[in-house]
């Protein structure tokens, strides 16, 4: 497209300069079959001139007639012709551009797409540009089948985590390797990396690829391969990209009821006790409750806390300020510059991109500032070629560590928090003044804790290539990255007044019978706490390779043959103090009492040897065959006492590919243009088991040592002498088939993959004196299929319309278990948690939840005498957590200029359980919760006396307005279980390009662009979601599922991009 | 010109080599590969202690002692009992611990450390102990074997009570043949090296565990022999103090004393959120008051207010009676923080952060022993009577508690039952009333187990609980851990219903 525009500008230039020795041209473009071919472009060699076929093939062109024409058409082989006649019938071979291309597979080797076995996925630039987004991994949400990108939390450092077609590993790493110029790296990179650097990310789904990268790709990968520039002048490129950020929905809250909670004097039986639920919570009502529980809002006057120490006080309207905990967020606000020039000639090319990027959260006061650099070159001296990739960033963040979110929904709606920020100065937001007795002021806890950090980034590698014969070349790429992080996180010193403490009181009329002074929450002052930290990794990745291109005979024959090493070092330090003494003063140095710290160091090292065989006959090069093999040793199971077999492993690989249209000629149609089957197998190694898992530890016991006293524990976790790597065996199969001169492009993939022997840690019984066993057991399948159809919808001149679609579907099963071990848990809450359980799918979430009613009518159980519903407290399982299908749809429409482009993601087919929804029926600010009339709980039966189930039209709740959301509901933690599924516009864009008559004008500019992006401009969830993004959990571990008030609300982004680039 | 880049590619390649040497990084840096048993013990005596505050607590709530605040929503799974195998875990830690108690005693002569058996066993026969009377029968011959026993079995809970007595034993043994050098003295966080203190100790616990079986029918010849080889073993019980932990509490996150740090203050003094959480009961304010026991009472409870955080030990409002008011328990509304009577100066006083973590009082031993004369007179070959056992109780109970000495003969000697030893109609009941009444603030677990043993006093029931008028917990369900993991043991042991599947030695 982009070709198309500069061609046109080009076209239009030059127009202007004809030359009069030259003579009018005409002409017509038709394919092999006479067909005309529209829009091609017809440009002089040699010179800028170049004009554009119309739609019926038809051009004409001032050529002399010596020149010579080169004529180009998507979707067709270029072609050159002389102009040596006035009129010219010109015929195009059809080509398949999109899927001929070279892709930069595993370790670096390149093959043309034909010869690939097994599927991947290619991002270009543009497409990763589409919603400029600040961070790679949101860039490729929602872009290919079988990857699902997760942001499991939001915030100005966004924690995500990569999953390719599934989990493997049921407590193991399940997350695709990074990969970026050939170098293995870590997600880490994924945030640091400046999208537009990239020119596109190849997606190796299966194993088959990652065969060569060793364990650490057994999860598939990411190969990130960056701009390295490209012949030509130098071309300078600025560009500047605003955008805003707001929030995208909240959880549902109800409007009707304010500070409260169960105050009333009398206890259920006390003779006192009033059966008026009104007179009830009438007494509930409190000036300085969390709950809101209070009466219904009435809009009278009735104060907020208590009184001043300067005798005043906050007397408001009882009644709902609307959105009030939504304004109390902030619209956030980032900008991104940069500029990069990149140009080349025949022995180089240059890359050169410096960006700065700063992010103000919805957090107010959070924000994060990230200035990168990168220098990519290459340079060949005869038969030598050089090249590096170099980048360099700094990013600072500044976030708080108060859980934002608990604080706002422990507010009650009728106080307008949002006027509540400036606590140092207004004495109502103050902590010495402010109502809520148990909960302090949102805006005050997030500014006193804050967790400020900096990282720093080094990352580069560093290419020679040597030809030693023309068909076999040295190669060698020594890639290093240093990441380092250091920070602080502090707490702020507040002292509260004595007035706070003891004498702050609520007068009348609104004071009640058990008001005491002082406000309760100032029990406690605020003593500042400092933790320094800092930690650093360092990666070094020697890659060898000898790369062998040699035909004997009819056999094509392309080896690589590598020999890889591999070491990260990693240390971590802190040291804390719980309390400071000169305020504000946030070195160790500046406190009480003795520090706390701690320490972590880690090294790890493996080496492979590893060999990748293309082979193809040339009367039969519609057929390649790829082998793969590497063996491992990994420093992970290495001790000096084990058996070689323990720690070094051998695995292997085999892929088909086979061009049907190709074999079979007559196959090719008007209809079908191309079709390529294939097929693969691969058995992977995986050194998963944690860093120094085959020592038992023993550490220090908690909190010692006393002084000199010194303690020791013996670790719970046993290691399993025999422990070895784990195996993934996949096999894949696959089709890529091609309709309508290309116009269609269809993939198909289906795979399967068994790992066996998983290093697990395994629960056992603590009554062996160890809560967990590390050792290869269990078995888990995991299988899916994808498809990916891409249309050209539309091409005339000025309208373009593409269409894409993909659908992926995964399932997984856990097939063996350790011998007596039925399930185990990942994590989550005593009431609600993930799990691995034997014959199901993983993670699976249980909860408990209601008694359901014999009969299956579905009516839930209540008690007899009080009619609220009782728990069951059995954890059952819900669903599975992981979304079970991804479907993506996505358009492009181009009209001359103007450009439109939108990505669509599904996901869905699981369950999540969100904490908040508990969290808010404990405040009461819920929507669920607004129903507090005298009510028989929905749908429910008792047992009678005889144990008979029968369907309660009698028993009321006791107390609806209290004790039926926060003592009951609120514990059934089925009440919170939702379909996890959303859809989400993940991005969109409007661009358009200044006509070039207008660029010409300038003299300084070549392309000048703007464009209007959003993401994540809306999203659908499960009318049973009230609470929050189905994407977040509060781990980034393999339990997901789990969320909670720790996750910020979701976003909605959306700004503007200015791009130029100069002549 | 080639050669040279090819010797370049064999630089950067051969820097590293397939050699061994290269993977031999795989020893730990961050933790040690081995453990020195006495360092062990040091650690092990201090969980053991620590982690008696979780049982404690659900055990003073569950005896009657204390209930929660109102500044809190209801706890429903202590008010309410609709708790679930995933609440109160004391399970998990408590074996752990007995691991690294059984490491000491694996690994104690190999490293020359003997001295660090004898008190690892009595540890082990004390926590042991804990769990029979939390959860009944327990994994114990099979318990602590690691790999070779991965689904231990369970033992009968009173096949495992008399097995305790044997451990005892053993470890009395220990102790007496190996004496702890002073290089390890400070190790012993609990007797500081004084090996006929572990003896003591010894003896008391099994005083504690034969005398929890006093109500079980057929246990009394039993009972009598074991209490009469205590006797002439000849070391005798624990006097005149409380056994306590310390392993040197100090002003330092997590380094103070666990009681204090849970419900008082933290190591810099700021209040715990907790502070507010336990509340005295209604039953027990009203009862102390009853009977004329005020001293005692104002040392066990600060007035309403709570401590004056300026004046430590003292209560913020005048300590006259009218000003301490308990909860009724289970009750979720009408006594918020301010208004109700929290743990008193004997157990929270600000700044006495350093204070051992008691883990078995002396009025304890002296009311068992009042028991024990009691039931069995002559049988046993006590030389006091069960008064001056009685009285002594009461004496240790002043001096724990810091309420003046000179008012313990006024209280023993008021003629009112329960109170006066003379003077009351059941001395036994006298003797549970007053055993229960000391472990209040100090050792909830013993008072909910005693007052399960004997049903004195009789406390009132949960405000919230709806169901069946005069059950209260009798037990904790097996944790879903053990039942995740050890499935069919578990279940082997029947269905458990925790207010209606009682210890063997709660007979009704």
């Amino acid at each position: 497209m982009k070709k198309i525009l500069f061609s046109l500008i080009l076209a239009v230039l030059c127009a202007a300069i004809v030359d009069a020795q030259v003579r009018q041209v005409t002409g017509s473009v038709k394919d092999e079959k006479g067909a005309a071919v529209p829009l091609a472009t017809i440009k002089i060699k040699g010179s800028q001139t170049s004009v554009l076929a119309d739609d019926n093939g038809n051009f004409k062109i001032s050529a002399a007639a010596n020149a010579t024409l080169q004529i180009t058409a998507t979707g067709f082989a270029p072609i050159e012709v002389v102009a040596s006649s006035t009129s010219l019938s010109i015929s195009l071979k059809q080509q398949i551009e999109e899927i001929d291309n070279i892709v930069v597979t595993a370790q670096g080797i390149r093959k043309k797409s034909k010869e690939i076995g097994y599927s991947y996925a290619k991002v270009s630039t543009e497409e990763l540009m589409v919603g400029r987004a600040p961070r790679l991994t949101q860039a490729l949400a929602g872009k290919v089948s079988g990857l699902a990108i997760y942001t499991v939390n939001n915030s100005v450092d966004p924690a995500v985590k990569v999953i390719l077609r599934g989990y493997r590993s049921l407590t193991g790493n399940n997350e695709a390797l990074v990969v970026i110029d050939g170098m293995q790296t870590t997600s880490t990179v994924l945030a640091t990396i400046n999208p537009n650097d990239v020119e596109t990310v190849t997606i190796l789904k299966g194993g088959q690829a990652a065969t060569l990268y060793g364990s650490a790709g057994v999860n598939g990968a990411l190969v990130i391969t960056t701009k390295q520039g490209a012949k030509g002048k130098i071309k300078t490129t600025y560009s500047h990209a605003t955008n805003y950020e707001e929030i995208n929905f909240m959880p549902k809250f109800q409007n009707k009821y304010g500070s409260g909670s169960q105050y009333y004097e009398y206890n259920y039986g006390d003779p006192l006790y009033s059966n008026d639920y009104k007179v009830r919570m009438k007494a509930n009502w409190r000036s300085y409750e969390n709950q809101q529980y209070g009466d219904p809002y009435d809009g009278s006057l009735r104060i907020a806390g208590r009184v001043l120490e300067d005798g005043s006080k906050l007397v408001i309207p009882y009644a709902d300020v609307p959105n009030v905990r939504r304004d109390t967020y902030d619209r956030g606000i980032s900008s991104n510059n940069q500029v990069s020039f990149s140009g080349g000639d025949d022995n180089g090319t240059y890359y050169l991109s410096v960006e700065n990027q700063k992010i103000n959260g919805i957090v107010p006061g959070d924000w994060s500032d990230r200035t990168g650099v990168r220098a990519n070159a290459t340079k060949k001296f005869g038969k030598l070629s050089t090249g590096y990739n170099v980048s360099y960033n700094q990013i600072a963040y500044d976030r708080t560590s108060a859980d934002f979110q608990n604080d706002v929904i422990n507010t009650a709606s009728w106080v307008d928090l949002k006027n509540m920020r400036n606590w140092r100065t207004d004495p109502f937001a103050n902590p010495n003044g402010y109502y809520n007795d148990y909960y302090n002021n949102p805006f005050f806890n997030k500014d006193i804790s804050r967790s400020r950090y900096k990282d720093a980034n080094l990352q580069g590698n560093f290419d020679l290539e040597y030809k030693l014969t023309p068909w076999m070349s040295l190669y060698n790429r020594l890639g290093i990255m240093n990441n380092s992080r250091t920070g602080k996180n502090t707490t702020e010193k507040f002292t509260y007044s004595d007035w706070a403490k003891n004498s702050a009181y609520i007068p009348d009329p609104w004071t009640s019978y058990d008001d005491y002074p002082g406000i309760y929450r100032a029990i406690s002052n605020v003593l500042g706490s400092v933790n320094d930290f800092s930690s650093t990794e360092n990666v070094l990745n020697n890659e060898f390779q000898a790369r062998i291109n040699k035909d004997l005979g009819v056999v094509q024959n392309k080896l690589t043959l590598g020999y890889s090493v591999y070491q990260r070092y990693t240390k971590s330090i802190s040291v804390a103090s719980s309390s400071i003494v000169v305020p504000d003063v946030y070195n160790i140095s500046n406190r009480q009492g003795i520090l706390s710290g701690s320490e972590s160091n880690t090294t790890e090292r493996k080496y492979g040897i590893y060999g990748d065989y293309n082979v193809s006959l040339k009367n039969m090069d519609w057929l390649s065959l790829n082998l793969t093999g590497r063996y491992d040793a990994t420093s992970r199971f290495y001790k000096p006492t084990r058996a070689t077999n323990q720690y070094s492993y051998l695995y292997y690989g085999a892929a088909l590919s086979a061009i049907l249209t190709d074999a079979i000629p007559q196959l090719k149609s008007n209809v079908l243009s191309y079709a390529k089957l294939r097929a693969s197998y691969n058995k992977n190694g995986n050194d998963n088991i944690p860093l120094y898992g085959l020592d038992l530890s023993y550490a220090n016991g908690a909190n010692f040592p006393y002084g000199s006293n010194v303690g020791l524990t013996v670790g719970n976790t046993l290691p399993d002498a025999n422990l070895k790597p784990e195996f993934v065996t996949a096999i894949e199969a696959g089709g890529e088939f091609a309709f309508l001169d290309n116009r269609i492009n269809l993939d198909l993939s289906w795979y399967k993959q068994n790992s066996i022997g998983q290093v697990l840690t395994v629960k056992i019984p603590n009554t062996t004196g160890f809560s967990n066993l590390l050792i290869n057991v269990g078995e888990v399948s995991n299988w899916g299929y994808e498809g990916d159809l891409k249309i050209q919808a539309v091409r005339s001149k000025n309208f373009k319309f593409d269409v894409n679609m993909r659908y992926s579907y995964n399932d997984n099963k856990v097939i063996n278990l350790y011998p007596g071990i039925t399930e185990f848990q990942y994590g989550g809450y005593s009431y609600a948690n993930t799990n691995v359980i034997l014959g199901q799918r993983f993670p699976q979430l249980k909860t408990n939840g209601y008694y359901y009613a014999t009969d299956g009518s579905g009516m839930r159980r209540v008690n007899a005498t009080t009619g609220y519903p009782v728990q069951n407290p059995t954890l059952t399982p819900r669903g599975s957590t992981l979304a079970r299908h991804m479907a993506g749809f996505g358009s492009s429409l181009t009209y001359k200029d103007l450009r439109f482009t939108f990505n669509f993601e599904y996901r869905g087919g699981g369950v999540m359980y969100a904490d908040l929804g508990r969290q808010m029926t404990f405040t009461g600010s819920g929507k669920w919760t607004e129903n507090r009339d005298p009510q028989i709980f929905p749908n429910s039966y008792y047992l009678d006396a005889s144990g008979k189930e029968v369907p309660n039209t009698t028993v009321q709740v006791r107390e609806p307005e209290y004790a039926l959301w926060v003592n009951n509901y609120r514990l059934i933690s089925e009440n919170f279980v939702c379909p996890n599924w959303f859809i989400k516009l993940r991005d969109v864009n409007l661009s358009y390009d200044l006509p070039a008559s207008i660029i010409k004008k300038t003299k300084f500019f070549s392309n000048v662009s703007i464009a209007a992006f959003g993401r994540n401009l809306f999203t659908i969830v499960d009318k049973a979601n009230f609470y929050t993004d189905p994407e977040f959990s509060y781990t980034s571990g393999n339990g997901i599922g789990i969320s909670n008030t720790g996750q910020t609300p979701p976003v909605r982004q959306y700004g503007i991009n200015l791009n130029f680039v100069l002549q | 010109m080639k050669h040279i880049y090819i010797a370049m590619f064999s630089v950067l390649v051969g820097t590293t080599g397939c050699k061994k040497e290269f993977l031999n990084v795989n020893t730990n840096p961050n933790s040690l590969p081995s453990a020195t048993p006495g360092y062990v013990l040091a650690n092990a005596l201090n969980v053991s202690a620590a982690s008696m505050v979780g049982p404690n607590e659900l055990g003073s709530f569950w005896g009657g002692q204390w209930t929660q605040s109102n500044g809190y929503i209801l706890a429903t799974t202590i008010f309410q009992y609709n708790f679930t195998n995933n609440d109160f875990n004391y399970w998990d830690g408590t074996y752990d611990n007995l691991y690294d108690y059984q490491y000491i005693i694996d690994n104690a002569k190999d490293a020359g450390q003997d001295f660090a058996r004898g008190p690892a066993k009595i540890m082990q026969a004390f926590n042991f102990q804990k769990l029979v009377d939390l959860y009944g029968n327990i994994p114990y011959s099979e318990a602590l074997k690691g790999v070779s026993k991965l689904a231990p079995k369970f033992d009968d809970q009173k096949a495992v009570y008399e097995s305790l007595i044997t451990l005892l034993d053993d470890g009395i043994k220990d102790v007496k043949a190996n004496a702890i050098p002073s290089a390890f003295s400070a190790s012993d966080i609990i007797f500081k090296g004084n090996g006929t203190n572990w003896v003591k100790f010894a003896n008391s616990l099994k005083l504690r565990i034969l005398m929890r079986q006093s109500r079980v029918s057929g246990r009394d010849s039993y009972i009598t022999t074991e209490l009469n080889k205590i006797i002439s073993e000849g070391s005798g019980f624990i006097t005149g103090v409380d056994v306590g932990a310390n392993p040197g509490y100090t002003a330092a996150a997590g380094q103070i004393n666990p009681f204090y740090d849970s419900y008082g203050y933290s190591e810099t003094g700021a209040r715990r959120a907790n502070n507010n959480w336990p509340r005295i009961t209604d039953f027990v304010i009203s009862t102390l008051k009853a009977t004329g026991d005020t001293v005692r009472m104002k040392r066990i409870a600060y007035a309403i207010g709570n401590e004056d955080g300026a004046n430590p030990g003292v209560s913020l409002k005048a300590e006259v009676n009218t000003n301490y008011v308990g909860v009724k328990f289970g009750a979720n509304s009408g006594y918020l923080p301010g208004n109700s009577s929290a743990p008193g100066p004997s157990v929270l006083t600000k700044g006495q952060f350093s204070k051992p973590y008691i883990i078995m009082t002396a009025a304890e031993i002296q009311f068992n022993l009042a028991e024990a004369k009691q039931r069995y007179g002559a049988s046993v070959n006590l030389t006091g009577t069960a008064k001056s056992y009685y009285d002594e109780g009461i004496k240790q109970s002043y001096r724990i508690l810091g309420a003046s000495s000179a008012d313990v003969s006024r209280l023993t000697t008021s003629g009112v039952d329960n109170v006066d030893f003379d003077a009351s109609t059941n001395k036994l009941n006298a003797i549970a009333y007053q055993k229960w009444l000391c472990f209040i603030n100090f050792n909830g677990l013993e008072a909910w187990s005693e007052y399960r043993k004997s049903g004195i006093p009789a406390t009132p029931q949960s405000i919230n609980y709806v169901g069946g008028a005069s059950i209260r917990p009798l037990r904790l369900y097996y944790p879903g851990t053990e039942l995740g993991s050890n499935g069919d043991n578990v279940k082997a042991q029947g269905t458990i219903d925790p207010l209606a599947t009682r210890i063997f030695w709660d007979i009704d």
